[in-house]
């Protein structure tokens, strides 16, 4: 084989699940030692083709050819790893309670005099494998007390373990902050230049694809529309073939916040699920017409702020008033009947059902309405299909039909959902948590609207993200949390991104939100 | 006949919280492990000298050929479907019952107690009565675990598992002791009742009971697929965490599957007691709730296909007794048909991915003829 012959051949690659075509006749040849990046709006195939060749999903037609052999009928990922493919999904696969080191050996552990697993050959190796490619890692720690962007990279390291040089990322930077972007891209360029490994990437990101890859391909409802050399092309013109039109991204002008105070937060404290506190006594106030962005990197309490004020998770000082009430003690079904949404940045575990259908999911917090119910009992299940279908129509969620199970979507499209469902309940408070996470920017473009949409309609918005672009975009004021606690509060247009990132990690200033 | 034994496979198929839609391959995968199990029991017969064909023939005859059995096995078919039911309406709530017996016991036993001491009151006024009794005693009695799970996080399946002893012991103290009759030639039962169920076919278990059975498998269908609180209830067993943020008194619906599922465990105990025994005896249930519970699990808690599936159960119960008589061979090789199916019911991933593989197989092969002939 030569040196630029493909490493991995798709050929008239069809997957049909029974509501969509995922992949139409996709033909593709990824070179060895090259970075290819795979764009595509949400639901377009860019998943279902690398499970293909990961051997989570089989093909109905075509078929994949990697390193010259031809894969199997009975193609499954243990097949996949023999052959070199190692794969990271976008939701990790890591068992928490295990150490790192346990994790990356998962399945294939040093085995001393032929019955003990042998811990110590096996931290050794892991720092071997870890200093090689330049992804430091502590082979002792437990994996439930690292941090995303370290799980992700024990998550590359465990790919890399079993011996895989042909690397797939599925939306690797969604869950990144800015400087852990970087670093992950930093370690692919080495890997891809020194080793000579391939890499496959899946990102929504186009500014990631022009910084990392070698060659770019466009996919669109199944089909492969495009292949470009990444030197050839720029992101206006890539945002063009994946959308099919020019994206605006209008300059958003600021809102007019009014004086009326909706939400008050004093003294805030919270636990994380370990029981360490996450929230740290935080003070802060959310007016009628206005967004309040939250900066910070991830897992400085954003997620124990947003679900304290929704109450699910209870709070372990201070208060939350709405409209002069304390709604410290009450149940989420009591603070939703009060006028507040929640758009959870957690989408697979509390954001959504998996199982349930796309209507159930849309319709949760309406079942009780009259217009869906009969005699006081009975549920509509055809009002509220229609109803559902005219919402996912509305927002453009796009599913094989609103009764399939909601796993069934790709992941921007299960964000539409919840987006949908919580915009729909027209509340005067919103608290978003990543609403933009893992969907494509023609679907942010939308969703921004809609956010300023409810901001002219004179909502009070919680917008919580780790897309500084995002926050500077929308909000009217910007926050920074930082270990749970609120280093600073500036109105959008008097700060930078160099000053705001400043106080995200760790500088203080001394005002009061 | 003995019945099967298999509360351990039980917990482990819990443990596994099984899907919760019947799609159309699980159907043909489940249609498909029924005929492999009559297989094996037809090899399993032939292998003892019998001749399939005449044993089935003798199992179906048993079962539905004379008014009799057919009246013997709608009387099955409610026990069945009404445990069965029982499982499903707190799975599908999230919680799991495995108490059922103990509801039964003690709802057996109240409606005894009530149907002996009302003696002289309107027949009417004492099966009312005896009903609310048992229908009482074995909602409060699955509210116990049911409250200690919600409030407390403990456990249900070890809770309801431990309660279930502690009632069958407790009831039979009560009827050895206590509540002892002073009737001669019983050994161990209450005071027989006042009035009973007669006998719909004649010398079969068919009674009026069938009415109150086909009413309540009625409500629960309607609650379950129809209702708002159904809705409610699917939501919350899929996603507890997703129905709480949703705004649903997830906490609540929980308590309210586990009671109604007590509540149909004290029916079926009631029904025992009027339909079948007269009075409460020791021996109440021979296990009917996990009976009820496995075919449950089997049709993935939807309600319809608990009906179906219990009318087929029964059939084999009822069948297989007869076909032990009649064809002479062991009522166990239907034991071995029952558990062959539930083997390949957990196996039915297994049976859907070969199903996958062989239908790609076969459209490859369909494809490269295409193309071989173009
Ligand atoms: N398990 C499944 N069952 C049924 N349909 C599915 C399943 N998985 C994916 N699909 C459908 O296949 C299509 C492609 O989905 P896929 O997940 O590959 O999209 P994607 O390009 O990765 O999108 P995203 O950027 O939103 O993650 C979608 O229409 C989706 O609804
Ligand atoms: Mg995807």
């Amino acid at each position: 084989m030569t040196e630029n012959a493909p490493i991995v051949r798709f050929e008239h690659v069809s997957v049909r699940f029974p509501s969509a075509l995922a992949n139409d006749d996709v033909s593709l040849a990824i070179r060895r030692g090259e970075a290819f990046a795979l764009v595509g709006e949400n639901g377009a195939g860019k998943t279902t083709l690398m499970n293909v060749l990961y051997g989570l999903v089989r093909p109905a037609l075509g078929t994949v050819i990697i390193k010259g052999e031809k894969i199997s009928q009975r193609h499954d990922p243990m097949r996949a790893i023999a052959m070199g493919v190692g794969m990271v999904h976008q939701h990790f696969k890591l068992v928490p309670s295990f150490t790192v080191a346990q994790n990356i050996a998962l399945g294939s552990e040093p085995v001393k005099n032929l019955v003990f697993y042998d811990q110590k050959r096996l931290n050794r190796e892991v720092l071997a494998l870890s200093k090689r490619f330049g992804l430091p890692v502590n082979p002792g720690d437990v994996v439930d007390d690292l941090s995303v962007g370290l799980q992700q990279r024990v998550e590359i390291l465990k790919a890399l373990h079993r011996g895989a040089d042909i690397l797939v990322l599925d939306e690797p930077t969604a869950v990144l902050s800015p400087a852990e972007t970087d670093e992950l891209f930093e370690v692919l360029r080495s890997i891809v230049r020194e080793q000579s490994m391939t890499v496959i990437l899946i990102t929504h990101k186009l500014h990631e694809v022009m910084q990392f890859s070698d060659r770019v391909g466009v996919m669109k409802q199944g089909r492969l529309v495009g292949i470009v050399n990444t030197s050839e092309t720029d992101e206006k013109q890539l945002a063009a073939m994946m959308v099919g039109r020019e994206l605006l991204f209008r300059d958003l002008r600021a809102g007019e916040p009014s004086d009326r105070e909706v939400l008050t937060i004093s003294g805030l404290r919270a636990m994380d699920d370990r029981g360490l506190e996450a929230v740290k006594g935080i003070d802060l106030k959310l007016h009628a017409g206005e967004i309040v962005g939250v900066c910070g990197v991830e897992g400085n309490g954003q997620t124990e702020l947003t679900e304290c004020i929704m109450g699910i998770r209870p709070q372990t000082g201070g208060t939350v008033t709405l409209n002069g009430r304390n709604i410290s003690r009450l149940k989420p079904r009591e603070i939703r009947g009060m006028g507040v949404s929640f758009i959870p940045s957690d989408r697979m575990r509390t954001g959504l059902s998996a199982e349930a259908t796309v209507m159930e999911n849309m319709l949760v917090g309406k079942q009780r309405q009259t217009e869906f119910r009969r005699f006081g009992v009975q549920f509509r299940k055809r009002r509220a299909t229609s109803y559902a279908k005219a919402l996912s129509e509305q927002f453009d969620v796009r599913s094989g039909g609103v009764d399939l199970p909601m796993k069934s979507l790709s992941g921007g499209n299960m964000q539409k959902a919840i987006i949908a469902r919580e915009f729909s309940f027209d509340t005067p408070v919103l608290i978003i948590n990543q609403p933009t996470r893992g969907v494509d920017i023609g679907a942010i473009e939308f969703i921004h609207e809609k956010i300023l949409q409810k901001r002219a309609a004179g909502c009070a918005i919680l917008l919580v993200s780790a897309d500084l672009d995002e926050l500077f975009r929308l909000s009217d004021r910007l926050v920074t949390l930082y270990e749970g606690r609120l280093t600073g509060s500036f109105v959008n247009g008097e700060i930078t991104r160099q000053e705001i990132s400043y106080y995200m990690t760790g500088g203080r200033q001394e005002v009061r939100a | 006949m003995s019945r099967l034994r298999i509360l351990p496979a039980l917990k482990a198929l819990i443990a596994i919280k099984p899907k919760q839609k019947l799609t159309a391959q699980y159907l043909l995968s489940l249609f498909i492990a029924i005929v492999l199990a009559f297989l094996v029991g037809a090899g399993i017969m032939l292998l003892c000298g019998y001749d399939p064909i005449e044993c089935y023939a003798a199992l179906f005859r048993g079962a539905l050929g004379k008014p009799r059995a057919f009246g013997n096995t709608l009387a099955k078919t409610a026990t069945l479907c009404l445990t069965g039911l029982a499982m499903s309406v707190a799975a599908k709530a999230g919680i799991f019952n495995v108490g059922g017996e103990g509801q039964l016991y003690f709802g057996g036993l109240a409606a005894a107690v009530v149907g002996a001491r009302l003696a002289g009151a309107p027949a009417w006024v004492i099966v009312v009565c005896a009903l609310l009794a048992a229908v009482f005693a074995g909602g409060l009695y699955a509210w116990v675990p049911g409250i200690l799970k919600v409030k407390l996080k403990v456990n249900e399946v070890v809770t309801t598992i431990l309660l279930n002893s502690a009632a069958i012991y407790f009831c039979s103290y009560l009827t050895n002791g206590p509540l002892k009759t002073a009737e001669r030639g019983i050994s161990s039962g209450t005071d027989s009742i006042a009035v009973s169920f007669s006998p719909i076919i004649r010398l079969s278990n068919l009674n009026g009971s069938i009415w109150i059975a086909f009413a309540a498998a009625l409500i629960i269908w309607y609650l379950m697929t129809r209702s708002t609180a159904g809705f409610e209830m699917k939501i919350t067993g899929a996603n507890e965490r997703f129905a709480k943020y949703g705004g649903i008194r997830a906490d609540r619906l929980m308590i309210a599957g586990m009671v109604i599922s007590g509540m149909l465990c004290g029916l079926v105990g009631m029904i025992e007691v009027f339909g079948i025994h007269k009075r409460f005896i020791t021996n109440l249930s021979a296990g009917y709730y996990f009976d009820g519970m496995l075919v449950a699990m089997i049709m993935r808690y939807q309600p319809f296909g608990v009906i179906v599936m219990s009318f087929f159960f029964a059939i084999l119960t009822i069948g297989g007794s007869a076909m032990e008589l009649s064809a002479g061979i062991s009522g166990e090789v239907i034991l071995i048909v029952q558990a062959v199916i539930i083997f390949f019911m957990a196996a039915e991933g297994g049976i859907r991915q070969s199903l996958r593989v062989w239908s790609a197989k076969r459209r490859v092969k369909r494809t490269h003829a295409k193309e071989a002939g173009v």
